[in-house]
């Protein structure tokens, strides 16, 4: 992996901290740059603030403390701005969160019209050419209920790409799914990466992170603790909270 | 669709027994302690008669006041989910100030007898707010299809007025549940769909329109159409009012001939007529949606 040219930061992340209504501290003084192209992958145990982390970054959550920036616009309270780092932001869900209500096309077609601005005919044509890039075209006419996990969550790639987003996040995007449809999702995300979509990955398989990934962060309560390159990171710890971690899941 | 067989238990057979014996009390009652005179054969002409002018069989008051409560029940429950919808999403804001609002409208609305309810909107809005009186003036005297439209609609041009009042407080009482009834259904609607449309960069309104409120809809469509029966019901209550629906008629009609049971006994079939195959609509839509059809 080590030939691929990275560009400018596309995403900066300064000394940002977000406390819940509840008193919860999810994130403290957590600052990162990410350059187009990287594939970030983000570790940690149970609530460590991973998927707050990736709240943030796309205007889920609000930060506290802290700004950031993504594509050189300021995710502040300018509504006009937030909008703008959604569009150019995708995410991928754990639970997939299709619209059930409409069918593959739809779910790929509708954000393109009324985000977008496109026509009707070019929103298919798109989502036709998702959906075969993730190897699911022959589905594009039934709902999301009447397809496997694995089946859906390729689905939710393939909308959120339709949107020519300039970042890609999955929070534990394989997590729900069965243990045999993990490898087709994994197999659409390593394409995504090789293809040089810059991404922040949330996720538990250490393989993945291990053959995709250009920097892996290892975070907790909030903060974090150690990160460095796949090969760096996965064989030559530094901090033994790092080394606990990994014997636990490795 | 395949039906077991339900097999005949004691107890059926006891309150079976209990049936037959109050029936025959009632029986009694009318029939012979009563000493009623029926008389049958003088209700079908309030429903049809033969007018000799034009030689046709026309319309009487009783369908009369039939149509009148179709008109209301159906008007009304579109105005109340227009209504509904809007104070249901007010409800499920996060803007303090419109939940207030509609807050404040539900548990005004639910916690008042329905008589005063229309006492108070009817008066309301017939005194103070007609910006519509003017439309009844406008129509009175035109004989084109803008009149025979609104006529078959709603009421004549001259009864407009009052018409379009009963029906906005029907729709302003009925509301109040109908807006529960939405934001139960927004709230419903897991929260990772807010945040999937959220994330493909739709704005607040297009999350709502196009993704929250036509799934909350596919769910509270079995309680939304027993809302409709229950403005057939409670469309009675602008008999107060004067509004010629057919209770109201029957209560006319009742003072004029005093042909009580009959009345009475015709209207309760015609009121069963109309709620009976909505109640059955229903249950049908809800067994569907329990099976998991769409
Ligand atoms: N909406 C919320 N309100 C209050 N507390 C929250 C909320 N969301 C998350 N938290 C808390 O913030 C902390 C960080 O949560 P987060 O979901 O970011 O962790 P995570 O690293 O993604 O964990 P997991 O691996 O279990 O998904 C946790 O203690 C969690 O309980
Ligand atoms: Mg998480």
């Amino acid at each position: 992996m080590s030939a691929k040219q990275f560009g400018d930061y596309i995403i900066r992340v300064d000394s940002i901290g977000k406390t819940f209504d509840n008193g919860v501290v999810a994130l403290k003084n957590f600052s990162t740059n990410i350059r187009r192209s990287e594939v970030v992958v983000l570790i940690g145990p149970s609530g460590s603030g991973k998927s707050t982390f990736l709240r943030c970054l796309n205007g889920l959550e609000e930060i506290d403390t802290g700004s950031i920036i993504v594509d050189g616009i300021l995710l502040d309270d300018n509504k006009k701005n937030r909008l703008e780092i959604r569009k150019e932001v995708g995410m991928v869900f754990q639970h997939f969160n299709l619209f059930p209500h409409l069918s593959v096309l739809k779910n790929i077609t509708l954000a393109q019209m009324l985000v977008r601005k496109k026509s009707k005919g070019e929103a298919e044509d798109e989502a036709m050419q998702l959906l075969q890039k993730v190897n699911i075209a022959e589905k594009a006419n039934v709902f999301p209920s009447q397809l496997s996990g694995g089946q859906q969550q390729r689905v939710a790639i393939a909308r959120a790409l339709a949107m020519k987003p300039k970042v890609m996040m999955f929070d534990e995007a394989t997590s729900a799914l069965d243990p045999e449809m993990i490898g087709e999702v994994l197999e659409v995300m390593k394409n995504l990466a090789n293809e040089g979509m810059t991404m922040v990955v949330v996720t538990h398989e250490m393989g993945f992170a291990k053959e995709v990934s250009d920097w892996v962060i290892f975070m907790e309560d909030g903060m974090k603790v150690e990160e460095g390159t796949a090969d760096h990171f996965f064989s030559d710890p530094k901090m033994d909270r790092t080394k606990l971690f990994l014997s636990q899941i490795l | 669709m395949y039906k077991k067989k339900v097999p005949l238990k004691k107890s059926d057979l006891i309150f079976g027994a209990l049936f037959l014996i109050a029936g025959i009390a009632v029986y009694y009652r009318v029939e012979i302690a009563l000493n009623y005179n029926w008389n049958w054969e003088k209700i079908p002409q309030f429903l049809y008669r033969f007018d000799d002018d034009s030689g046709k069989w026309v319309s009487n008051v009783l369908m009369w006041g039939l149509f009148n409560t179709i008109r209301l029940s159906i008007f009304g429950t579109l105005l109340a989910i227009l209504l509904g919808t809007i104070m249901g999403i007010c409800r499920s804001s996060k803007i303090v100030f419109l939940r207030l609002i509609s807050g404040t409208y539900v548990e005004t609305m639910r916690n008042l007898p329905p008589l005063v309810i229309i006492f108070i909107v009817y008066f309301f809005i017939g005194n103070h707010l007609l910006p519509y009186s003017s439309i009844g003036d406008a129509l009175q005297g035109k004989d084109n299809f803008l009149v025979s439209l609104v006529t078959f609609c709603l009421a004549p041009p001259e009864h407009l007025t009052t018409f379009l009042s009963a029906l906005f407080t029907l729709a302003i009482f009925e509301g109040a549940y109908i807006t529960e009834i939405v934001r139960s259904g927004i709230q419903s609607i897991n929260r990772g769909q807010w945040e999937a449309a959220h994330s493909l960069g739709m704005t607040k309104y297009q999350q709502m329109r196009y993704i929250i409120l036509p799934q909350a809809f596919q769910r509270i469509l079995p309680p939304l159409a027993g809302q409709f029966i229950s403005l057939i019901k409670d469309s009675s209550i602008v008999s107060v009012i004067s509004i010629p629906e057919l209770s109201f008629r029957a209560n006319e009609l009742m003072t004029g001939t005093l042909l009580t049971m009959e009345i009475w006994i015709t209207v309760t079939i015609m009121y069963l007529l109309l709620t009976l195959p909505c109640s059955l609509a229903i249950q049908k839509l809800e067994d569907r949606m329990a099976q998991g059809l769409r």
